[in-house]
């Protein structure tokens, strides 16, 4: 990474963790007394960023499945930063979703009394699986250049000794090995992550006075939206950062492909949900394409995060720029796939007339995200770039001799 | 209609029906509630009672009265619908509570163990008929002025209700900072605290159209397993399954 860019980008991600600080200061001090959403609409931005960072740590998942499965070993000279963008995202999940609880100082809980018939607590254990999955695929991707880093005169050389363990010497048994390891790892990814966005997708979908979520379409719609968005964001980042046209060509396409079956899939959402001619759904319905934040929907996620970027796929499937700025249109804009998903469920009343019968800000549907919410979140994913520029500056993640740092 | 000695106020028979079940095998009791619908006045003196009796705060209800509009001009009505926790017998909610911080106990009443909630709202998304509510920390008295030395500031208004500790689940509850119940998920809880020492809810006691009973609906003497037999008898959402144990008449 360009010293430039690097510095421009830290300079972006400090003012936000110094912006954000003021939210962060009121979250822990105030806890959820000044947030927008209420008991009606239990839910807010925090969760809405919590499922995108999901979607995207998805990324690395579609990396291990065309080089494990449909066999495009190119694909592993990007294992490394795929592998580490899962680490990153997942940290930004567990942050905000921590800052969601009422009590995250109790979180101890799902140890010592964790109820398995509860879906929350089969996305803590898959969460924790994946997050030691990819810590652990990361670290034995970068140990050589790590223990290689670790004995040259270069500055941060007691970093990267611990980071080694202490090892001094790879060998060629090493390589061999943790060759093995990462491709057991990776191989072991593939069924977690699958149960790892399913139980996400289930989480809402064992919803049963939730129309829209209620239904068994909606784990597999998580396990394509986190494929495309992950896939968008890694495509994204390999084209900046590896500047490896090809993959960003074979990458692109499975975008493309994803995109078009995600947007099927969603018009057959819409489609049966209307036909069906239940009130509880088409009210929920639309709410996502008549309701306050219809524009959302219709100009964020259809025109400028789905039409767009099928514009550019269709055009220039082979221009590597053209695949840069449809894979960073669907990224960006995926935040109002999930908005849209989350909130419109939550923002129908479920017995008629409650909205009239008690008046207070936490007892309505209509939800808007206070600025402390916004604060928060802006300090959550500054640091999220921090540390993903940082890992990309200082440790091994790229394919370069100088591990990404490129004084250009 | 149940049968009654002459005069006798509804309250009086609940209340004996209660101290019986109570002094009897507690582990048979089934508590239950029926509201008749025909009865309700909608003057939300239930409402008011059940919010002094738990010190409920600014956002957190347990049983608000809905009302309704039925019919066209001019011949229109309004109905009222009260609606505390259905405590259901098959319940979303303690489902997917992911650490068994909210269950249905012996008597079929489903509760929440403040000190174990994360307060994670997951229970609030789940129940079907939004009967609970997550405690943000808010007073009613935090834009009243707290001038030194005059009548009645803030601390000396929150100090008559809202500082006073709720007494539910048979502890004390004293509202502080980030200490539960604030942050956790909250809802009715047939106000066990009285029923443990032989009072009835507060709902039952304030209803002044009588129309909100209580008992165990195990036990054939009493007043409420005389009114299940009736054919208004309904629960809401029956078709989700989910086995109210707070039943109404139509």
């Amino acid at each position: 990474m360009k010293s430039k860019y690097f510095n421009i980008m830290a300079i972006i991600a400090v003012l936000g963790l110094i912006i954000g600080c003021f939210g962060m200061t009121d979250r822990l001090i105030y806890g959820h007394l000044h947030t927008g959403y209420g008991s009606y609409m239990p839910w807010g931005l925090w969760v809405v960023f919590y499922l995108f960072f999901v979607g995207l740590t998805a990324g690395a998942f579609l990396i291990t499945i065309m080089t494990y499965v449909f066999g495009v070993t190119r694909l592993k000279n990007v294992g490394t930063l795929s592998a580490f963008t899962v680490l990153v995202a997942l940290m930004c999940e567990l942050i905000f979703v921590s800052l969601d609880l009422g009590h995250f100082e109790r979180i101890y809980r799902f140890i010592v009394t964790p109820n398995f018939s509860s879906l929350m607590t089969w996305f803590v254990i898959f969460t924790n699986l994946m997050l030691i999955i990819y810590l652990l695929e990361c670290f034995f991707l970068i140990r050589e250049k790590l223990v290689l880093w670790s004995t040259e005169n270069r500055s941060g050389k007691a970093f990267y000794q611990l980071l080694a363990l202490g090892k001094t010497e790879y060998t060629a048994d090493d390589r061999d090995s943790d060759h093995r390891i990462v491709r057991l790892l990776s191989i072991i990814s593939l069924p977690a992550g699958l149960l790892f966005y399913g139980t996400n997708g289930a989480f809402f979908a064992i919803l049963q006075n939730r129309p829209i979520w209620n239904s068994a379409m909606t784990p597999l719609l998580f396990i394509l939206a986190a494929l495309l968005s992950g896939g968008a964001l890694i495509t994204f980042l390999i084209s900046v950062f590896h500047s490896d046209d090809e993959i960003a060509r074979v990458l692109g396409r499975a975008v493309f492909f994803i995109l078009v079956v995600f947007l099927l899939l969603e018009f057959i959402q819409f489609f049966v949900g209307y036909k069906t001619g239940l009130t509880s759904i088409m009210t929920s319905l639309d709410m996502i394409v008549n309701g306050p934040y219809s524009w959302t929907f219709w100009v964020v996620h259809l025109l400028v995060g789905s039409l767009i970027p099928l514009f550019l796929f269709a055009t220039g499937i082979n221009s590597p720029k053209a695949i840069t700025w449809a894979c960073l249109l669907i990224v960006v804009t995926f935040v109002s796939v999930r908005f849209n998903f989350l909130i419109p469920d939550l923002a129908v009343y479920k017995l008629e007339g409650l909205e009239q019968t008690f008046s207070h800000p936490r007892l309505r549907t209509h939800y808007t995200p206070s600025v402390n919410e916004w604060l928060v979140s802006v300090w959550i994913i500054s640091l999220g770039i921090l540390v993903f520029i940082s890992g990309i500056r200082w440790l091994p993640i790229l394919s370069s001799e100088k591990g990404g740092l490129n004084n250009g | 209609m149940a049968r009654i000695l002459p005069g006798e106020d509804l309250l009086i028979r609940m209340q004996r029906d209660l101290k019986r079940s109570l002094a009897a095998d507690r582990s048979s009791i089934k508590w239950s509630m029926i509201i008749d619908l025909a009865k309700c006045a909608g003057c939300h003196a239930c409402t008011i009672g059940c919010v002094a009796e738990n010190k409920l705060p600014p956002g957190v209800v347990y049983r608000p009265v809905i009302e309704e509009e039925v019919g066209i001009y001019p011949n229109v009505r309004r109905r009222f619908l009260p609606r505390p926790c259905m405590h259901c017998q098959n319940p979303p909610c303690t489902k997917v509570c992911p650490v068994h911080a909210t269950y249905q106990n012996e008597q079929g009443v489903v509760v929440i163990d403040y000190n174990r909630c994360i307060g994670c709202r997951y229970c609030l998304v789940a129940c079907p008929y939004s009967a609970r509510t997550s405690d943000f920390g808010e007073w009613y008295t935090s834009d009243t002025p707290n001038p030194e030395g005059k009548m009645v500031g803030r601390a000396k208004a929150s100090e008559s209700y809202e500082a006073i500790p709720a007494t539910e689940y048979g502890k004390q509850w004293p509202r502080r900072a980030h200490d539960s119940p604030v942050g956790n998920a909250r809802k009715c809880h047939f106000c066990l605290h009285r029923v443990a020492v032989g009072m009835l809810p507060a709902c039952v006691t304030t209803c002044v159209g009588r129309a909100t009973f209580f008992g165990n609906r195990n036990d054939t003497q009493s007043l409420i397993s005389e009114l299940l037999g009736s054919p208004r008898i309904h629960r809401l959402k029956e078709e989700l399954g989910t086995k109210p144990s707070v039943y109404y008449l139509r």
